[in-house]
């Protein structure tokens, strides 16, 4: 038996796989195909302050090998989601990575504190680059605003806090050093790429929200080349996403780097590709010889 | 590519077979017809809400083209309860008329509207159950395949004349709740309802149509 269990920023996940913010539900029927104990770490849709309904539809549009979405993270707030869902994700026995959005400093510290407060996470996440708000602003392509939220939450909360990066910034590699310079304990990357379509009937944007964010197989080797530059510049660890659909493609981005995988769009195609994931990895780590998942990360770079 | 959502049209549990509509409109639907007979497919479900609760002595049902499909099961099941069931197929032409066979065999009375006249009455097939409101005592009325039917039979559901229920459909990714992309407008509250875990089918006084 190898040991799968890998070490993320003083947390310990059983596996390397957690699902990407926002894309798969904790709920009855998603424990029909597996259980949710079984993951390495949960996390939450990504939580703003107060309740947001999300953009006007159509919200997803299908494109060669992925999929563009606008959905503007529609949020029960924070009250409901201390109430609610945080002690249904504390039950299941994975760390908790609670994922968080402000709309400024305020909200950010907020929040953070807040979910420290709870007792109930092991990690913060911030949400600093869903391109799809209506206040239009991703603070992780700003190297200004994403030092400003990263310094100012790490005064509030004693938890781990891992920074979200957008790809849609000239060299996330940069971005991701600046976030481990403001104190932050890990990061997750690559959030989507923007994007949009025209519907050439109407010659109008399909997307209610006009642009929105490209995620799927199509942006993988994006995302890996991301993940690949940025190891050689940090020491916090990175969870690497973007395009995920097999056990190969998390493999990929361990011997890139990442030190843990998270699946998104996946998920809606293959409710079981978690599941998949992770015996994947495992299978693949112990047949070519090695006794821990922790001894691929990263092999690609020597 | 993503998978794509279709209604169950009938469910035989003791072949173990589902019988699905599909009407090929893009590149999803022509990949599934092109499969060859004895070609396994995945399929995730049932998903969505059931409809559990449509005890009534009569239900009219106003549908359009493929929406049709998508009230064939609970036809056959009011139909097998001894419910009264009033169908009002509409199609653009006599042609595009489908599922007939499924549903003329359940209904009490079965009508039919094309646009050209070709088959039935030639006009709206809201108009003819305008009529049929007239002439029969009619609880509910379930309706799919047309904003502009759905929004008359919201408007009758408003008068209080019949309780109106719709059958709605979105670019979905998953089915499940995940992706949030199947959004349909709460009525009134800024908010809104997912087709695929909310839905399919929703009080017409709920939804902004």
């Amino acid at each position: 038996m190898i040991d799968t269990s890998v070490e993320l920023a003083g947390v310990t996940l059983p596996n390397p796989v957690l699902p990407a913010s926002g894309t798969y539900e904790v709920d009855e029927v998603h424990d029909g195909f597996f259980s949710s104990s079984e993951l390495g770490a949960v996390i939450n849709k990504t939580i703003f302050m107060n309740p947001r309904p999300g953009n006007p539809p159509p919200r997803i549009w299908e494109t060669p090998c992925g999929m563009l979405n606008a959905i503007g993270i529609p949020s029960e707030g924070l009250e409901r989601f201390l109430a609610d869902q945080l002690p249904r994700l504390r039950s299941l026995g994975p760390p908790v990575i609670v994922s968080i959005a402000g709309n400024s400093i305020q909200d950010w510290r907020d929040l953070a504190a807040a979910i420290d407060r709870s007792g109930s996470a092991d990690m913060i996440e911030l949400d600093l680059s869903c391109p799809n708000l209506e206040e239009g602003f991703i603070w992780a392509a700003d190297e200004a605003a994403l030092r400003r939220v990263v310094t100012s939450v790490v005064k509030v909360t004693r938890l781990p806090v891992i920074s979200k990066l957008s790809p849609n910034v000239r060299d996330i590699s940069e971005m991701a050093v600046i976030a481990e310079r403001a104190g932050t304990a890990a990061v997750s990357m690559v959030n989507s790429y923007q994007g949009m379509a025209i519907d050439i009937g109407t010659r109008k944007p399909i997307l209610g929200n006009i642009t929105g964010g490209l995620t799927g197989p199509a942006i993988r080797p994006l995302a890996i080349h991301g993940v690949f530059t940025t190891f050689k510049k940090i020491t916090v660890p990175i969870i690497g996403m973007g395009g995920i659909a097999t056990w190969q493609n998390a493999v990929e981005f361990l011997l890139a780097g990442a030190t843990a995988v998270a699946v998104g769009t996946q998920n809606f195609v293959n409710p079981l590709t978690m599941k998949e994931v992770i015996e994947g990895i495992a299978g693949y780590v112990e047949e070519a010889g090695f006794s821990s998942v922790r001894d691929i990360i990263g092999l690609a770079q020597e | 590519m993503l998978p794509r959502p279709f209604d169950i049209m009938q469910a035989d549990s003791r072949e173990q077979t589902l019988r699905l509509f599909v009407k090929v409109e893009g590149r999803g639907t022509a990949l599934l017809k092109s499969l060859k007979p004895g070609t396994g497919v995945k399929i995730t479900g049932p998903l969505g809400r059931p409809i559990e609760n449509f005890s009534c002595s009569s239900i009219a049902f106003l549908v359009r083209g493929a929406g049709a499909a998508a009230v064939v099961h609970l036809a056959e099941a009011a139909g097998a309860r001894g419910i009264a069931v009033y169908t009002i197929l509409s199609a653009s032409a006599a042609s595009r008329i489908v599922c007939r066979k499924y549903l003329e065999p359940v209904s009490t009375e079965f009508l039919i509207a094309t646009d050209d006249g070709s088959e039935g009455y030639e006009g709206l097939a809201s108009d003819l159950l305008d009529e049929l409101l007239r002439r029969k005592a009619i609880d509910r009325v379930y309706t799919c395949g047309s904003r502009r039917f759905a929004r008359h039979v919201q408007r009758l559901d408003r008068e209080g004349r019949i309780k109106g229920f719709v059958f709605l459909e979105g670019l979905m990714a998953c089915g499940m709740g995940d992706c949030h992309g199947c959004a349909v407008p709460k009525n009134g509250q800024g908010d809104y309802f997912l087709v695929c875990r909310d839905g399919p089918h929703f009080p017409v006084a709920e939804v902004v149509l």
